[in-house]
C-alpha cells in the first residue's frame, strides 16, 4: 500500500503536467501512462472492466470537443467544408485546426477525469478525509457521517416509497412524491439529532478553535501574502517577488493550520506508517515537480505549448517533456517494491 | 454509587416537569429496570445520569445527581463519556462510520487515548462482547443483535463504571432478546459495573434485577428491591399479575419460583384447554409454494398458508426469518416465485391498486406514512388515493375504536408512539380492506398502548376483517392468535393452534405456558378468566 499522501503528491504532479501542456503527442503519451497504471489498480483491486469505460468517455470528449469547437470556432485557414452562413451559431468555416484545437480540449479533459478516476481506484474516501488536517476535525467528521447517512438515506427513501405505495399512492406525479419528501426529511432530522446525541455521548466536542485572533490573523496575512504574489504576477513584476510571496502566504497557512491541529486532542485510530518506499516515491516525485516547475520557469521545456493556430505544424519532441508524460507511472514502481 | 437528590427537570418547552423531586440511590455493581408507562420520564432520567440532560437537551434542571463522585450537571457530557457509557434504543441511528472496529474507536479518538492503547482497548472490548471476528465488518451487513452488540462495545471500550441501556431488546427477537439479556447481567458480573436498563418488557428482564425504578404517571417514583416495589406496580408480567391475584408472597418472578404444586391443586381447577376449531369462515388469501430469492439467497422457501376471515395470523421467528419479506411478496413488491389467490382470484391478474384495495400494510415505521397536517388529513389523503369520496364520511366516527376521535385535528407527528401506531393503522384501513398486514405494530409500546392495539384488533375480527399480525412480543401474541405460524430461515416450520406454538416451542413459551405445562394456558386471561 502506497501512503495516502504519496498519491496526492503524485496527482498534484500529474495535473501540474496535464494543464501545462497542449502537446498531443505528450498527452497521448501521459494518457498510456495513465490507462497502464489504471489496468493494473483495477488488477489487483479486482474490479472488472476498468478500461472499456474510461475509454469510451476519453473518446466521447474528444469528439464532443472538437465538433464544439469546429462549430463554434471558424478561425485558421485550412477549410475542410462551410456550413452554410445563414445558419445561426455555427454557420460558416469548419477548418482542420479549430478541430484540432478542439480534439487537444478534449484530450485534457479526458486526462483529467482518468488522473480522478485513478485516485479513486487507489483511496478510499476514508483514508481521503484522514487527510483533513485536525484543524478542520469536525468538517471531517461531518463528511464520514454523510457518507455513512447516504446509503441509509436512501434505504429509508425506498422503505417509505413503498409504504405509500401500498396506501395506495400511484407515484406518477412529481406532487405523488410529497408523502416520500416529508416523512425523509423529517425522519432524516430524527436521525440527526439521534446522531448527534450519541456523538456527544461519547464525548465528541469542538477540539480547536480557527477563529482566535492568534489564528485569524495568520490566515488572513497568508491569505494577503498569496493574494499579492498574484496580483503581482498579473502586473508583470519579477517573478521572484510572487513565488516569495506564494511560498510565504502558503507557508503561513500551514504552518496555522498545522499549529491548531497539534493543539487538539483528539487521537486517529487509522494512522497510515510512512515506509522507506513512500519516502523514496514522495522525494522523487517532489523533485520530478520542482524540476518540471523549474524548466517550465526557465522556458526549457518550449514543446509544451504547442497551438494548431496561426498554422498547422507538427508538434516538437524533447526528451524531458517525453520524460515527464511517462511520470504516471511511479506509483507501479512503487507497488513492485511492496511485492518484493 | 449514583446518588439523586430531589432531581427536577423540564424540557425547554415543557409546561410541566418530566421529573419532580426524584431521589434515589443506586449501589455500585447493581442492575436496576427502569420502568413506567410512556411519558413517564424514564429516557430522560437516563440522559441526566450522564449529563445529555441538560447539556444537549437544554430546560431547567435542579437537586443534585453524584456518579462515583462526578456532578454531570456540573461537569457536562464530554467529562462523564469516561464514566458513563449509553447504548440508544435504535442502534442503527447512533453509528457514526461504517466499520465495527472505527465505530468502536470513536470515543477513544474523542478522549485522545494514544493508538496503541486503543487497539488493545478495541481488542478488549470485542472480546467482553465476543465478536473480535466481525472487527473489520461493515455494520450494515451483521444482525440486529450484532449490531446492538457493538453499540454496546462501543460504549464499554472508555471503561465506564456505569452503563445506561435504552430499551436495548427492542427491536430483537425472543431469542437473541434472551441472549441479550443474559449477556448484560454476565457483563456486569465480569466487570462490576453498574447497570440502569429502561424496558418496557419486563417479562424478560425481572429475573435478572436487584433493583426496580418505576416512574408513575403522577411523577411519583417507587425505587426498592423486586418485592418491595412490584406489589405497587400496575403494569406487570403475566406471572406477577397471577399470583397478585391469588396473593401468593412472595412475588414469583420467573416460572422456576412459581409455587405450583400447592397452588394448582388447592385452588385451581387444572382443566387442559381444548384446541380452537378450525376455521369455517372463507378463505380470503391463500399462499402456495411461495419462493423469494434476493441477492443470490433463498429468503423464501416453498411458503404455503391460508387465512379465513375473521382470523388473527400471527407470524413469529427470529430476525432475518423472512417475515417481512413474506409480506412483501405477497403485495407483489418483490418478486416471487408461487401462487397468491386473493379472495379466490389469482394474484397474477390483479394489478397492483386492485391488491391494495383489499390488503392494508402497516409497515414497522408508522412514521413511514404520515406527512399530512392532521389525523383527518392523513384520512382524506388515503380515500383520495383509492380514488373515494369522502364527503358523507363521519371522519370522528371511524376514529372512535381508534382511541383518536379527539385528536383529529393533532399534527400526526407530535401525538405519542401509541397515538402515533394508531393514526398510520387509521390511516392504511380507512378504505375498508378485508386483509390487513401489520409489521411488529407493537414496538417500543407500553402497557396500555398494546392493551388498546389488542382490543382494536380484536373489533376487526369481529367484523371479519382477517389479520396477518408479525410480533416479536410472545405475550401480545398469545392473546390475540386464532392461529401461529413460525418461520425460520425462510421455512413454515410450525403453523397451528396458539396452544401448541407457545408451550411447544422453547424459545416462544409464554410465561403462563411455562407455570402451567401440559394445560395449553398461554395467557393469564387463561388462568383467571376475569382478567
Amino acid at each position: 500500500m502506497i501512503h495516502s499522501l504519496v498519491w496526492v503528491f503524485w496527482l498534484l504532479m500529474v495535473m501540474v503536467f496535464i494543464l501545462s501542456t497542449r502537446n498531443p503527442i505528450y498527452l497521448g503519451t501521459l494518457l498510456t501512462s495513465l490507462f497502464i497504471l489504471g489496468h493494473h489498480l483495477s488488477h489487483t483491486k479486482k474490479i472488472k472492466n476498468w478500461m472499456l469505460p474510461n475509454l469510451r468517455f476519453l473518446l466521447t470528449m474528444i469528439f464532443l470537443s472538437t465538433v464544439i469547437n469546429s462549430l463554434f470556432s471558424h478561425v485558421g485557414q485550412e477549410v475542410v467544408f462551410t456550413v452554410p452562413q445563414q445558419w445561426p451559431l455555427i454557420g460558416g468555416k469548419i477548418t482542420l485546426e479549430g478541430l484540432v484545437y478542439g480534439a487537444l480540449n478534449g484530450l485534457v479533459i479526458g486526462a483529467l477525469y482518468i488522473l480522478f478516476n485513478i485516485i479513486n481506484l487507489a483511496l478510499n474516501v476514508k483514508q481521503i478525509t484522514r487527510m483533513i488536517p485536525r484543524a478542520f476535525h469536525p468538517i471531517a467528521m461531518s463528511i464520514t457521517i454523510a457518507l455513512t447517512f447516504f446509503p441509509s438515506i436512501q434505504k429509508r427513501a425506498q422503505e417509505i416509497k413503498e409504504a405509500q405505495m401500498i396506501r395506495g399512492n400511484p407515484m406518477k406525479k412529481i406532487s405523488d412524491w410529497l408523502p416520500i419528501f416529508i416523512p425523509l426529511l423529517v425522519t432524516s432530522l430524527e436521525n440527526a439529532f439521534l446522531l448527534a446525541e450519541s456523538m456527544t455521548a461519547r464525548g465528541f466536542h469542538k477540539q480547536t478553535d480557527l477563529r482566535t485572533p492568534k489564528n485569524l490573523i495568520s490566515l488572513i496575512l497568508g491569505g494577503f501574502a498569496f493574494f499579492s504574489g498574484w496580483v503581482l504576477q498579473l502586473y508583470r513584476y519579477p517573478r521572484a517577488i510572487s513565488l516569495v510571496l506564494y511560498a510565504f502566504g502558503a507557508g503561513l497557512i500551514l504552518l496555522t493550520l498545522y499549529i491548531a491541529g497539534k493543539s487538539s486532542q483528539v487521537t486517529r485510530y487509522h494512522q497510515e506508517r510512512w515506509k522507506p518506499a513512500d519516502m523514496i516515491m514522495a522525494f522523487l516525485i517532489a523533485l520530478c515537480l520542482f524540476g518540471f516547475i523549474y524548466l517550465k520557469w526557465a522556458h526549457r521545456l518550449h514543446s509544451l505549448n504547442y497551438s494548431p493556430y496561426p498554422h498547422l505544424i507538427c508538434p516538437t519532441i524533447q526528451v524531458m517533456g517525453l520524460f515527464f508524460s511517462l511520470l504516471p507511472l511511479i506509483p507501479i514502481l512503487g507497488r513492485q517494491h511492496d511485492k518484493n | 454509587m449514583i446518588k439523586i437528590k430531589n432531581l427536577s427537570y423540564r424540557y425547554p418547552l415543557g409546561t410541566k416537569n418530566v421529573l419532580d423531586h426524584v431521589s434515589l440511590e443506586i449501589q455500585k455493581g447493581t442492575l436496576t429496570l427502569v420502568t413506567g408507562a410512556s411519558g413517564t420520564g424514564k429516557s430522560t432520567l437516563l440522559r441526566c445520569i450522564n449529563g445529555l440532560v441538560p447539556h444537549f437537551s437544554g430546560g431547567t434542571i435542579s437537586g443534585e445527581i453524584q456518579v462515583f463522585g462526578a456532578d454531570p450537571i456540573a461537569a457536562g457530557v464530554e467529562a462523564m463519556a469516561q464514566t458513563v457509557g449509553f447504548v440508544f434504543q435504535e442502534p442503527e441511528a447512533q453509528f457514526i462510520f461504517d466499520t465495527v472496529e472505527d465505530e468502536i474507536a470513536f470515543s477513544l479518538e474523542n478522549a485522545g487515548i494514544p493508538r496503541e492503547e486503543m487497539e488493545r482497548r478495541i481488542q478488549d472490548a470485542l472480546q467482553i462482547v465476543k465478536l473480535s471476528h466481525l472487527r473489520t465488518k461493515n455494520i450494515a451487513e451483521i444482525s440486529g443483535g450484532e449490531q446492538q452488540k457493538v453499540a454496546i462495545a462501543s460504549a464499554l471500550v472508555t471503561q465506564p463504571m456505569v452503563l445506561l441501556l435504552d430499551e436495548p431488546t427492542s427491536q430483537l427477537d425472543p431469542i437473541s432478546a434472551d441472549e441479550m439479556l443474559k449477556f448484560i447481567l454476565d457483563l456486569k458480573i465480569r466487570l462490576n459495573l453498574t447497570v440502569l436498563i429502561s424496558e418496557h418488557r419486563l417479562e424478560r428482564l425481572l429475573p435478572y434485577v436487584d433493583f426496580i425504578l418505576n416512574m408513575c404517571a403522577d411523577r411519583t417514583v417507587i425505587f426498592g428491591t423486586p418485592q418491595e416495589v412490584l406489589p405497587f406496580m400496575e403494569q406487570v408480567p403475566p406471572i406477577v399479575e397471577i399470583a397478585k391475584h391469588f396473593g401468593i408472597s412472595p412475588l414469583p418472578l420467573t416460572p422456576v419460583d412459581f409455587p405450583k404444586e400447592d397452588f394448582v391443586q388447592a385452588r385451581l381447577n387444572l382443566k387442559k384447554k381444548q384446541l380452537p376449531t378450525v376455521s369455517t369462515q372463507p378463505i380470503c388469501l391463500s399462499i402456495e409454494g411461495l419462493s423469494t430469492r434476493l441477492n443470490d439467497h433463498w429468503i423464501l422457501k416453498d411458503i404455503s398458508l391460508q387465512m379465513a376471515r375473521g382470523e388473527i395470523l400471527v407470524l413469529i421467528g427470529p430476525n432475518g426469518g423472512g417475515k417481512t419479506t413474506l409480506l412483501r411478496s405477497v403485495l407483489k413488491m418483490i418478486p416471487c416465485s408461487g401462487r397468491v389467490e386473493l379472495n379466490g382470484i389469482n394474484a397474477e391478474n390483479l394489478r397492483f391498486s386492485e391488491i391494495i384495495q383489499e390488503i392494508a400494510y402497516l409497515p414497522q415505521n408508522p412514521n413511514d406514512l404520515l406527512f399530512a397536517a392532521s389525523v383527518i388529513d392523513e384520512l382524506k389523503i388515503t380515500l383520495t388515493n383509492h380514488k373515494q369520496g369522502f364527503e358523507k364520511l363521519d371522519f370522528k366516527d371511524f376514529l372512535k375504536p381508534f382511541g383518536l376521535d379527539k385528536l383529529g385535528d393533532h399534527y400526526p407527528r407530535d401525538l405519542s408512539v401509541g397515538e402515533r401506531q394508531r393514526t398510520a393503522l387509521a390511516a392504511v384501513t380507512i378504505h375498508n380492506p378485508s386483509i390487513i398486514f401489520l409489521d411488529e405494530p407493537t414496538r417500543g409500546m407500553d402497557y396500555h398502548a398494546k392493551k388498546r392495539l389488542g382490543t382494536l384488533f380484536q373489533q376487526w375480527r369481529q367484523q371479519g376483517k382477517a389479520i396477518l399480525l408479525i410480533t416479536h412480543d410472545v405475550e401480545f401474541a398469545a392473546i390475540l392468535a386464532d392461529r401461529v405460524i413460525i418461520l425460520e430461515e425462510g421455512q413454515i416450520i410450525f403453523s397451528g393452534a396458539p396452544q401448541i406454538a407457545f408451550t411447544e416451542f422453547p424459545a416462544y413459551q409464554t410465561q403462563t405456558a411455562r407455570i402451567f405445562p401440559e394445560t395449553g394456558w398461554v395467557t393469564s386471561g387463561d388462568v383467571i378468566p376475569e382478567i
